[in-house]
C-alpha cells in the first residue's frame, strides 16, 4: 500500500477505534440532525410529493455535515487534549493525510443518523424508501461522503488558523444545513444565497442521491429537462471538481498550519 | 442572610464560570447566529411542507414564535447542565461538596443568572421573528408576553437544574445537555402542535415547562390577556417548581453516594 494511503487508513482506523471506545460522543454530534429530521418528518406528514425522501436523505446528509463539522473542527484540538499533537506534527507523515483519515471516519459515522432516521421514518411515520438505482445510489453516497470529508479538511485547518474552532463549529452547523438544501430545495432560499450553495460539493451530492432514489425527483433536480442519467453524471462531475478544489485549498492551508507550528511553536498553546 | 450570600455567589460564579468554554465571540454566535439559523431552518421546512391547513403565513408565525421561545433553552438548559459538566471536568466538584454552605441556595443559585440571559435570547429572537419573518406583534399583550417569557425562563432553568442534578450521576453530562436541549424541539409544540405527536408521546410534552410557555406566548402575541393565560402559567410554574425539587433531590442523593463511595468525577 502506498505510504499516503497507509497513513490515511491508519488515521481512519484509529478514529474509528476512538469512536467505538467512547460511542457516547456520537450523540452530541448527531443529535441536532436527528431531531431536525424528526421535526421535518412531522411537518411533512400528510403532505403529498417526495417529502419522505427529502427528510430521510436530508437527515443522512445533515448527519454527515454535523459529525464532520464538529469532529473536523476539533480534529487538531483533540490531538492537543490527548497530548499527541507534537508527535503528529513531528512525524514524517503529512498532517493533512492524518486528518483526511479522521475526516472520512467522521463523515462515515455521521451516516448513523441516516440509519436512525430511516428507522424512525419506517416505524413511526410509515415511510417506505425505495431506492430505484441501488448501485448508483451507493456510488453517489460514497462520493458525497468524500466531498464532505474534503470540506472537513478545510474546516480543520481553517479552524486552527483562525483559532476559533468552537465558535465556527457552532455557528456553521445550521447555516450549512440550510444553504446546502439538505431538507428543502434551495429554490426556496433568497437568490443571493444560491452561489454559496453551488460552491458546496454536497449540494450537488444530495441532488445526485435523490435522483438515484426516486424517479419522482427528476422534475426537481438542478438539471431539469435532461435525462436522469445525464443529470446524475453532471451532478457527480461538478461535485468531484469542487471536491478536488477543496483538497487543493486544504493542502495550502495545512502547509500554513505546519509552517506556523514549526516556526512559531504556538500551535499547542492556543 | 448567609443563605442569600450563598445564593448570589453561586449565581454569579456559575455564570462567570461558563465563559471558560463560552468565550465572548461564541456567546454572540449562540445569541445571534444559532437562534436565527435554527428559526430559519424550520421556517423553510414549514414553507416547503405547504403549511398544512393553516396556510404559509400561519405556519411561519407558529414556527418563528416557537423557536424564539425555545432559544432560551440554550441558556437555561444547556448552560445550566454544563455547570455540572464543568464541575466534573475542572475538578471543582470536591470543593463544592466540601463547603459547609446550605445546599439549596447553592444548587438553585447556579441557574439564576442564566434566567436573565435567557430573556436576552428571546428578545433577540423576537426581533428576528418580527423583522425577518414578518410575525405580527401588533395585537400582542406586552404584560402577558413579558410575564410568560420571564416565567418560562425561570421554569426552564428549573428543568435545567433537574437534568443537571440527574447528570451528576454520570461521567459525561454534556451528552444530556445536548439531548435535553434538542428534544424540546420535538415535544414542546415549538414547530408543530403537541397533538401531532403519537398519542403515547403526548403526555411527555407536559413534563416540560416550555410546552406551557410556548402555548402561552402564542396566545399573548395574539392579544390574550395575562388573566386569561394565567391557568397555563400556573401549570407551568408547578412543573418548574417540581423540576427544581427533583433536581435538588438528585443532587443530594449524588452527594450522599459520592461521600459513601468516594466517586465523584468518575461516576
Amino acid at each position: 500500500m502506498p505510504n499516503t494511503l497507509r497513513v490515511i487508513y491508519s488515521a481512519f482506523r484509529l478514529a474509528m477505534l476512538h469512536w467505538m471506545a467512547d460511542p457516547q460522543w456520537v450523540i452530541p454530534n448527531v443529535i441536532a440532525p436527528f431531531v431536525f429530521t424528526t421535526v421535518a418528518l412531522t411537518l411533512f406528514k400528510g403532505s403529498g410529493g417526495p417529502f419522505g425522501l427529502y427528510a430521510v436523505l436530508g437527515g443522512g446528509m445533515m448527519g454527515m455535515w454535523g459529525n464532520t463539522i464538529y469532529s473536523s473542527g476539533f480534529a487538531i484540538e483533540f490531538e492537543k487534549w490527548q497530548g499527541t499533537l507534537e508527535e503528529v506534527i513531528a512525524a514524517p507523515s503529512k498532517l493533512i493525510h492524518v486528518i483526511t483519515g479522521r475526516s472520512i471516519s467522521n463523515a462515515l459515522f455521521g451516516l448513523t443518523n441516516m440509519v436512525a432516521v430511516l428507522i424512525v421514518g419506517t416505524f413511526v411515520f410509515n415511510i417506505s424508501l425505495g431506492i430505484s438505482e441501488p448501485i448508483l445510489f451507493t456510488i453517489s453516497l460514497l462520493l458525497t461522503l468524500l466531498s464532505v470529508s474534503a470540506l472537513g479538511l478545510i474546516f480543520a485547518s481553517a479552524f486552527v488558523l483562525s483559532r476559533s474552532a468552537q465558535t465556527l463549529t457552532n455557528g456553521l452547523e445550521t447555516p450549512l444545513y440550510i444553504i446546502s438544501g439538505s431538507m428543502f430545495p434551495i429554490a426556496l432560499l433568497p437568490f443571493w444565497s444560491h452561489p454559496i450553495a453551488y460552491i458546496l460539493g454536497p449540494t450537488w451530492g444530495i441532488d445526485a442521491i435523490r435522483l438515484t432514489t426516486s424517479q419522482e425527483y427528476a422534475s426537481q433536480t438542478f438539471w431539469v429537462g435532461m435525462g436522469t442519467n445525464s443529470a446524475l453524471i453532471l451532478d457527480l462531475t461538478v461535485m468531484m471538481l469542487i471536491t478536488a478544489a477543496y483538497v487543493a485549498i486544504a493542502n495550502v492551508l495545512f502547509k500554513m498550519v505546519e509552517t506556523r507550528a514549526r516556526t512559531k511553536g504556538t500551535l499547542v498553546e492556543a | 442572610m448567609n443563605n442569600l450570600r450563598v445564593f448570589v455567589s453561586s449565581a454569579l460564579f456559575s455564570f462567570r464560570a461558563q465563559f471558560n468554554w463560552l468565550n465572548p465571540p461564541m456567546w454572540v454566535t449562540m445569541k445571534f447566529v444559532l437562534s436565527f439559523s435554527q428559526m430559519a431552518f424550520f421556517v423553510f421546512v414549514g414553507i416547503f411542507s405547504g403549511g398544512g391547513g393553516g396556510g404559509i403565513s400561519y405556519v411561519v408565525s407558529y414556527i418563528a414564535i416557537g423557536n424564539a421561545l425555545q432559544s432560551l433553552s440554550w441558556n437555561t438548559v444547556f448552560s445550566v447542565i454544563q455547570i455540572t459538566t464543568q464541575d466534573k471536568w475542572d475538578g471543582t466538584l470536591p470543593l463544592v461538596l466540601a463547603t459547609p454552605a446550605n445546599r439549596l441556595p447553592l444548587f438553585v443559585g447556579r441557574a439564576m443568572v442564566h434566567v436573565l440571559d435567557g430573556l436576552v435570547s428571546v428578545a433577540i429572537s423576537f426581533i428576528f421573528a418580527a423583522f425577518v419573518f414578518g410575525v405580527d406583534f401588533v395585537h400582542a399583550d406586552p404584560l402577558a408576553l413579558a410575564v410568560t417569557v420571564l416565567l418560562t425562563s425561570f421554569t426552564m432553568a428549573g428543568f435545567g437544574l433537574l437534568i443537571g442534578g440527574f447528570s451528576f450521576h454520570f461521567r459525561n453530562p454534556m451528552v444530556f445537555a445536548n439531548i435535553f436541549t434538542f428534544i424540546l424541539l420535538i415535544f414542546c409544540g415549538v414547530n408543530f402542535s403537541v397533538a401531532a405527536l403519537p398519542t403515547l408521546a403526548q403526555p411527555i410534552s407536559y413534563a416540560f415547562p416550555l410546552t406551557y410557555g410556548v402555548n402561552a406566548a402564542r396566545q399573548a402575541i395574539n392579544g390574550t390577556s395575562l388573566l386569561n393565560i394565567s391557568p397555563i402559567l400556573a401549570q407551568e410554574l408547578i412543573v418548574g417548581l417540581v423540576s427544581i425539587a427533583l433536581g435538588y433531590f438528585l443532587f443530594e442523593s449524588f452527594e450522599r453516594s459520592a461521600r459513601k463511595t468516594g466517586k465523584m468525577e468518575a461516576q
